[in-house]
């Protein structure tokens, strides 16, 4: 009961933030929809170039819409003593923070589907071969980078640095997976990158194939979770 | 019974000592107000109270249990009103109440606990519109939502106008006569004069006073305070007295009884002590000797 009454909150809170509604769905559904639809008609590519930077682009969605929009909704609520006034009641810290990621995930979801639809008809993009595949990755991806942008608040030092601290997540985010176009990079990077979890979620959902990426994911998952409870803080520095 | 127990609690903050190993205890459905300056460590006490951090040394039961070893138990049957808690400003009165319902077994109905904090008239506006002071009483609004055995209120009136003051002054009664056992932490002396059974003033995190209020009180007697005649030598008067800022301050076990022998004195000389006022012992008396050693 608590659970689904901290998730409800999460979600009426990301509707309701309208700062924070540009960056984390206008501007990523944007560039998701934006760029293979440009790719498609642009370009000579056609639609296997457009699928390929539509299927890169939900690295963009995981980036800003989970990992970004947690980071800053949780920092903000922590430098605010919203998290310590959540506390008080009797809501355990795992209810607060689950619910929290639940809602974040499911609107990233959402914005997923959106635009993979919306790809659909504005740049003729098959729809997923194996939606159900599709759709375990995505939401398993949506999750680990929700619980990854809440550990990730650890490291922001104030409220106000949080968007400037998750650019570089999803500047790299987005190279890994080929979304900002063809980049040269060292060899040895490579494999680093592809062992993001943004970048084994786009990798299943142009290959189909799940194993590796699942067990990628789980393994971010679990570190996620040890960052949560060795470093989280519910409350801003004492100065 | 006890609901409250606080025994040679230590609480350090990156070395720096908060709370320096102080006891006391708070009785069942008893209002107990915990007094002393800015840096005092009435917070940080009610931190660890609250469950919000680890005793570093001692013991701390509230109902019983430790605070935070136990806090989902002790959650359940406590409420807490920070001194300093943000809530989300997009949100209006009444929707803030309505979910923190959501966080709480058998809550309160909405429209009680507005009316308990006095909002219903603001129960549409934005959290972010609010006063200083109908922030606070939102703060009551949410301790109160669980019907709490005990309720721990860090200067609960800040910010609010003297009518609502009152007000919260009242509910705050209310709820100790339901046998709901209260320790809150002010600034305002009178404040806690007029709420508390019992207190304790804290100074550089100790304990340096503490006990029931009208026995701590009644034992400091009084004052008899007065204008004497500039050419009279205090010195001649029948009873100790100090001069505090322009008046004549004789302090005594019983004021009325010093009253007495000082204008009887008087009489008999032809003079007259004007603004004479007798009254007994305040928490401010105490609090202000207290907190100046």
């Amino acid at each position: 009961m608590s659970l689904t009454a901290t998730y409800r909150l999460g979600t009426r809170l990301f509707w309701r933030d309208k700062a924070m509604l540009f960056a984390s769905v206008v501007t990523p559904v944007g560039l998701a929809v934006g760029l293979p639809t440009l790719m498609r008609y642009v370009t000579s590519g056609g639609v296997a170039n457009a699928a390929a930077l539509a299927h890169s682009t939900i690295a963009i969605l995981l980036a800003i819409t989970a990992f970004m929009n947690i980071a800053v909704a949780l920092t903000g609520r922590r430098d605010t003593l919203v998290l310590k006034r959540l506390r008080a009641t009797r809501l355990t810290d795992g209810q607060i923070l689950l619910g929290q990621i639940a809602a974040t995930a499911t609107q990233t979801m959402a914005m997923i589907v959106v635009c993979t639809v919306a790809v659909r008809f504005s740049a003729g993009v098959p729809l997923p071969a194996d939606p159900l595949a599709f759709a375990a990755v995505t939401i398993a991806g949506s999750v680990v980078l929700s619980l990854l942008g809440a550990a990730y608040t650890a490291a922001i030092p104030r409220a106000e640095l949080a968007a400037a601290y998750t650019m570089p997540v999803f500047l790299v985010a987005g190279v890994a997976a080929g979304a900002m176009g063809p980049i040269p990079l060292p060899a040895w990077l490579r494999p680093v990158l592809d062992a993001l979890p943004t970048t084994v979620v786009v990798d299943a959902v142009r290959t189909g194939e799940l194993l590796t990426p699942v067990l990628v994911l789980a393994g971010w998952a679990a570190a996620g979770v040890l960052a949560l409870r060795l470093w989280f803080r519910w409350e801003p520095r004492r100065s | 019974m006890t609901a409250i127990e606080v025994n040679g609690l230590h609480k350090s903050h990156q070395g720096f000592e908060a709370v320096k190993g102080i006891s006391f205890e708070v009785a069942e459905g008893e209002i107990f107000a915990l007094l002393g300056r800015n840096g005092a460590g009435k917070t940080t006490t009610i931190e660890v109270l609250a469950g919000f951090q680890r005793a570093d040394a001692g013991t701390v039961r509230v109902l019983g249990l430790d605070p935070y070893a136990d806090r989902a138990a002790v959650r359940r049957r406590t409420g807490v009103m920070l001194q300093e808690a943000g809530f989300f400003p997009e949100l209006t009165v009444a929707r803030t109440v309505e979910t923190w319902r959501g966080f709480t077994a058998a809550p309160r109905p909405r429209e009680e606990a507005l009316e308990l904090a006095g909002l219903t008239a603001r129960a549409d506006v934005k959290v972010r519109q609010l006063s200083g002071g109908e922030k606070r009483r939102l703060d009551l609004a949410l301790a109160l939502l669980g019907r709490p055995d005990v309720l721990f209120l860090d200067e609960p009136t800040t910010g609010m106008d003297p009518e609502a003051r009152a007000a919260a002054w009242t509910v705050i009664r209310d709820l100790a006569a339901q046998g709901i056992t209260i320790l809150l932490t002010t600034h305002y002396l009178d404040e806690a004069q007029r709420l508390a059974g019992s207190m304790a003033i804290m100074d550089e995190g100790r304990v340096v006073a503490s006990g029931g209020m009208a026995e701590t009180l009644a034992a400091r007697g009084g004052r008899v305070s007065f204008r004497l005649p500039a050419h009279v030598d205090p010195g001649s008067l029948p009873l100790p007295v100090t001069v505090e800022r322009g008046l004549t301050v004789c302090h005594a076990d019983d004021p009325d009884l010093a009253a007495q022998t000082l204008l009887t004195w008087a009489a008999e000389r032809g003079l007259r002590l004007a603004g004479l006022e007798v009254r007994p012992a305040t928490l401010e008396d105490l609090f202000m000797e207290r907190s100046a050693r």
